[in-house]
């Protein structure tokens, strides 16, 4: 989901479109237009003009840029997208693009583009590089499956090759540095070597795109030659590529490069590429190209999806204002995305783009008629009716969280080694404070006995809710049981106060119980007794061990119970 | 106020004093301890009793005396235990001169550990007495003669170790030895101590009087505060009188047994599903990412797979198993759509990932094993359940949280009955009569929308988020007709109703903000 900054002239201009006049967009009509984008308007600066936007749409990175989201919208104002040219040109003889074998386990593909007459404004820069960012980072999961490279077209004399060589052979000025470096240099000292050079972990030999006399143009995915690679306000000719190592994605990314800057005016040249083993699209492919094929979807599907007759020509009309070149047949659509788009997996995702371009107010909401009877669980059942019990027994009610920290569910109750110290911990947490599951709740009530020194006497708290109980004869390694767990605290808590509460709950829950003496780290010696019904062990009861109290820093005695309401809901 | 309630609240303690009164002279004036004697009340109990009629205006106070009594400080205490400078001073030099030893003022520093001062205080009144003379070599001898002032302070130390005294029952001369020994400020090291006592006389005022009066016309029916089991059982309640009490007061505070406010919320939430005809569903804390999100269309190297960034269990790593034909039909949908119209997302499917386990990170897990587990078609189902985010916790993110969501399956179910049903949540839920529907982004839904209601209170705010589900998601697990997913997001009510500005004090240990939230109507 990412959050993108673009800036309203500019975005004012896109809409427009090359040369034509421009007129000023309301906060308002753009927010109105913006759920044609799915996207939301997250801060606005008056004076700059900026205005950060974010795009929920995790599968169309071709909107994550202000050319794509001003297109989406023209389209619509315009009734149609206007196709690409470059789509159906051929590419020049003379540019070409040669891959060298090998690469084909490295980094194996890639897809380039010049772009003529457009000379970059500070805007259209940034929005540039902030699109080449997101689509490297996010839809290129750091640069692993797409990386971007944008050149001065002028500084490079064709054919260009893509080429695989040992890291101390090449070498160049890498962006942001004064000084010639060799790909092994780049990896161990620049920034962006550190950061992306595990995607070439274990590679002999380096990916480096040069053209024809020789020069470095990118160490890709890591870095670009500060002498060609690098695109200032006021260049005109650029040359995009991308490479990566999924062909349909790297193609993807190209086209909607392609067309952001077709949209600012610039005249998109595709070029060849030749490969020496075979990819996807053959050993020659030539890009920008449309990959996409005509989809065809019956009416059926269409309208019973969104519950609305519409006819062919309504589902056409919305179509084409979306992007989609459509023909219509008697029950069918056959619908073709546009070039910058791949996100179609299934004919759902026509149906939702039906459904966006006629706008979610124009679908008259139905009441559901079915008839259907709810309920709770019986878990649920039971825990309530003890929840209501207790309230009657006088306990005020207490949420915690579930996620805490081994020192408060183990080590302050004395548990240590033992069978009750056993916690489903996690691998990657953050802090230490949460950090494992609860396998018991009294721990959650001490917490807030430890912190209520100063609220009035008596402290009559309870809980009712998750715990995780380790278990590896489980599926899933643990068992989540929800239990009942309550505390008495003030001057003359007394074991026999909390065994009458006890003895009440066990009663109107209707289970008859004994309680079996205990040794249990948590408590008392001669203090506290297992719960037992039908053999069953439901939980423990008893007056908490001074040593566990100093660990909490409670002043005062504390007796408590905790009872497995799952163990017992299943018992009986 | 009115006599007879002025009177009919006046506490027992204050009765008794009104009474002395009344046994005395019109127009008399009592004194502290004539009246100690009068009612034989305890002086705390007394002085209790006296501010109440004071606040009252039933007393006033006549006068005030002022008295210096004299009394012994711990280094009094200790002097008579032991011995004063002075006493000291005169044993220590008739000690020399029946041993014929020398005596100097620095021998009495050092051998005697005298303080400095003492000692020239001890032996400049000594000499003036006649008793010690400074011979050549500053040698103290002793004349022989008797001391009346170490006499005088001996006899002062032993009267005042028996009790306090005032310090004019003193005779001149003693009263210039305490005078010279009491402490000052800037000499706290003596023995005596001379504080002023204040002894008050009170009359009654004009109300005292009429007060009075009444009280002894009223006769002396004895006042009881509490009925007792006995008083009812041999009727003898008949003769007594009850005190009435000062109903205004505050209310002593007691501990109350209570629903958590939020659990309270929860409940109403509950209820209300329930009553539009959903069952519960209850699910595991550990999931598999199988559950968590392979069935739910999230491909496994995706970026939309970081919208859950979730927690790891550290052990065991991996579930035993998933269950067939699941993992089987996820895994072609994933890979290449399988039979369920899709394209898949074209790539190898990892089942060692699919068992990873990991804390529940959404409540849409749950729905998930209910849509595997053969559900009731037409169903509708929901779930509040607890799930983990890897998020920093601050004001508004907290690492475990309740989730509300559910599903609702028919054959009926389409975009349309998907609005619809939202519309019955925005309006029983939120009170809300005003809704917008905008387009969202879900990985598992398709159409997926987003729910935004005019909240009475709290403005446009986003209720929820739904869809139908993906046919990925659905035809995998077995369910053929269409499902809606749904969710709410209600943390911001609970929190705008509960009066909070933190998420994370929805779980507080603040027993005291917990105990006097008032919670949901």
């Amino acid at each position: 989901m990412p959050t993108i900054s673009i800036f309203k002239d500019d975005f004012e201009t896109l809409l427009a479109g090359p040369q034509a006049r421009t007129s000023p967009v309301s906060l308002e009509q753009l927010e109105e237009w913006l759920m044609l984008v799915k996207g939301e308007i997250k801060g606005h600066n008056p004076e700059t003009g900026e205005l950060r936007i974010e795009l929920q749409d995790s599968n169309r990175p071709d909107l994550w840029c202000c050319e794509g989201i001003a297109r989406q919208i023209r389209i619509k104002q315009q009734g149609k997208l206007k196709p690409y040219p470059f789509l159906k040109q051929k590419p020049r003889a003379t540019q070409l693009l040669m891959v060298v074998p090998g690469l084909e386990r490295v980094r194996p593909h890639i897809a380039a583009c010049t772009a003529r007459g457009y000379r970059v404004t500070e805007e259209g820069l940034a929005q540039l590089i902030q699109t080449q960012e997101k689509l490297a980072d996010i839809f290129g999961r750091k640069r692993r499956t797409v990386s971007i490279g944008l050149y001065q077209l002028a500084k490079i004399q064709f054919p260009v090759t893509y080429d695989l060589v040992k890291p101390d052979q090449a070498r160049f000025i890498p962006l942001g540095m004064e000084t010639v470096m060799t790909l092994s240099e780049i990896l161990m000292v620049h920034p962006k070597g550190l950061e992306h050079g595990h995607i070439l972990e274990g590679q002999d030999r380096l990916p480096l795109l040069r053209d024809a006399k020789g020069q470095a143009l990118s160490f890709p995915p890591i870095i670009n030659s500060r002498e060609i690679g690098e695109v200032r306000v006021g260049d005109e000719d650029l040359f995009v590529e991308v490479t990566g190592t999924d062909l349909p994605m790297v193609v993807l990314t190209l086209n909607i490069l392609a067309a952001n800057l077709a949209d600012r005016g610039a005249t998109i040249e595709p070029i060849e590429t030749r490969y020496p083993y075979k990819t996807a699209l053959g050993k020659s492919v030539v890009t920008p190209q449309d990959l996409n094929k005509p989809r065809t979807i019956t009416m059926e599907t269409i309208e019973q999806a969104l519950g609305q007759k519409l006819g062919a020509p309504k589902v056409k009309k919305a179509l084409e204002v979306y992007g989609y070149n459509v023909s219509v047949g008697k029950k069918t659509v056959k619908a073709t995305p546009p070039p910058y788009r791949q996100d179609l997996l299934h004919a759902m995702d026509v149906v939702e783009d039906v459904a966006i371009s006629r706008g979610y107010h124009e679908f008259l909401p139905v009441m559901p008629a079915q008839f259907t009877v709810g309920g709770l669980s019986r878990i649920e059942q039971l825990s309530d009716r003890a929840r209501e019990l207790m309230v009657g027994l006088g306990f005020q009610e207490i949420i915690s969280n579930i996620l805490g920290s081994p020192e408060a569910y183990c080590d302050a109750m004395g548990l240590g080694e033992t069978e009750w110290g056993r916690m489903v911990a996690v691998d990657n947490a953050m802090a230490l404070t949460f950090s494992c599951l609860r396998q018991w709740m009294l721990p959650s009530l001490l917490r807030v006995e430890a912190a209520s020194s100063r609220a009035f006497y008596p402290h009559r708290l309870f809980e009712a809710g998750e715990v995780a109980i380790p278990d590896p004869s489980h599926e899933l390694g643990s068992r989540t049981s929800t239990v009942l767990s309550a505390v008495l605290a003030h001057t003359t808590a007394h074991f026999s106060e909390i065994h009458s509460c006890l003895d009440v709950l066990l009663y109107h829950l209707d289970r008859p119980y004994t309680l079996e003496p205990l040794a249990h780290p948590s408590f008392l010696e001669g203090r506290v007794g297992r719960i037992v019904s039908d053999r069953v062990p439901l939980g423990v009861i008893g007056e908490l061990h001074p040593e566990v109290l100093e660990r909490w820093q409670i002043g005062v005695p504390v007796v408590a119970l905790e009872v497995n309401l799952t163990q017992l809901a299943e018992s009986k | 106020m009115d006599i007879s309630a002025l009177i009919d609240g006046l506490h027992p303690l204050e009765i008794k004093v009104l009474t002395a009164f009344g046994t005395s002279q019109a127009g008399v004036s009592l004194a502290t301890e004539q009246l100690v004697t009068a009612t034989t009340l305890e002086p705390s109990q007394l002085s209790m009793a006296i501010e109440w009629l004071l606040a009252k205006q039933l007393l006033s106070v006549k006068s005030e005396t002022i008295t210096p009594v004299v009394s012994l400080t711990n280094i009094g205490e200790t002097y008579f235990e032991q011995s004063s400078p002075i006493e000291r001073v005169l044993s220590a030099a008739r000690g020399v001169s029946s041993t014929g030893k020398r005596l100097t003022i620095p021998d009495l520093h050092t051998k005697e550990g005298l303080d400095p001062s003492d000692v020239s205080k001890a032996v400049g009144r000594l000499k003036k007495e006649g008793v010690l003379l400074i011979v050549q070599g500053g040698c103290i001898e002793s004349t022989g003669r008797p001391s009346p002032a170490a006499e005088s302070m001996r006899a002062l130390l032993q009267q005042l170790h028996e009790a306090p005294r005032e310090l004019e029952s003193f005779p001149e001369s003693h009263r210039q030895l305490i005078q010279d020994h009491a402490v000052k400020r800037g000499n706290s090291k003596e023995p005596f101590r001379i504080d002023d006592r204040v002894t008050r006389a009170y009359v009654l005022s004009s109300t005292g009087v009429t007060a009075v009066d009444h009280l002894a016309k009223q006769g002396v029916a004895e006042e009881v505060s509490q009925l007792s089991p006995e008083l009812l059982k041999d009727g003898s309640w008949r003769n007594k009188r009850f005190r009435k009490y000062t109903i205004s007061l505050r209310a002593p505070r007691i501990g109350t047994g209570k629903k958590h406010p939020y659990r309270e919320f929860l409940d109403t939430v509950k209820t209300k599903l329930v009553s539009m005809g959903f069952q519960e569903m209850r699910g595991s804390l550990v999931e598999t990412e199988f559950w968590n999100m392979d069935a739910l269309f999230m491909p496994q190297f995706h970026p939309a797979r970081d919208i859950h960034d979730v927690y790891f269990v550290k052990e065991p790593t991996h579930a035993t198993h998933i269950a067939e034909p699941f993992l089987s039909r996820v895994t072609k949908a994933h890979e290449n759509g399988g039979t369920t119209g899709s394209t898949g997302w074209g790539y190898t499917f990892d089942s060692q990932r699919a068992k990873r386990l990991v804390l529940r990170s959404q409540g849409t897990a749950v729905s998930a094993r209910t849509l595997a587990a053969a559900p009731a078609v037409p169903g509708k189902y929901f779930s509040i359940a607890r799930c983990f985010r890897y998020d920093q916790v601050d004001a508004t993110h907290a690492t475990d949280f309740f989730q509300v969501e559910g599903i609702m399956l028919g054959e009926d179910i389409n975009f349309r009955t998907l609005l619809g049903l939202l519309n019955l949540f925005a309006r029983e839920v939120a009170q809300a009569k005003e809704v917008k529907f905008l387009p969202a982004y879900f990985p598992f839904t398709e159409p997926s929308v987003e729910l935004h209601v005019r909240h009475p209170r709290l403005g446009w705010m986003e209720l929820g988020g739904a869809g139908l589900f993906r046919p990925e998601v659905t035809l995998p697990l077995g369910v053929s007709v269409p499902v809606i997913a749904w969710g709410l997001g209600l943390d911001r009510m609970a929190m705008v109703a509960l009066g909070i500005h933190d998420i994370r004090e929805l779980f507080t240990d603040n027993l005291d903000l917990i105990r006097t939230t008032k919670g949901f109507f």
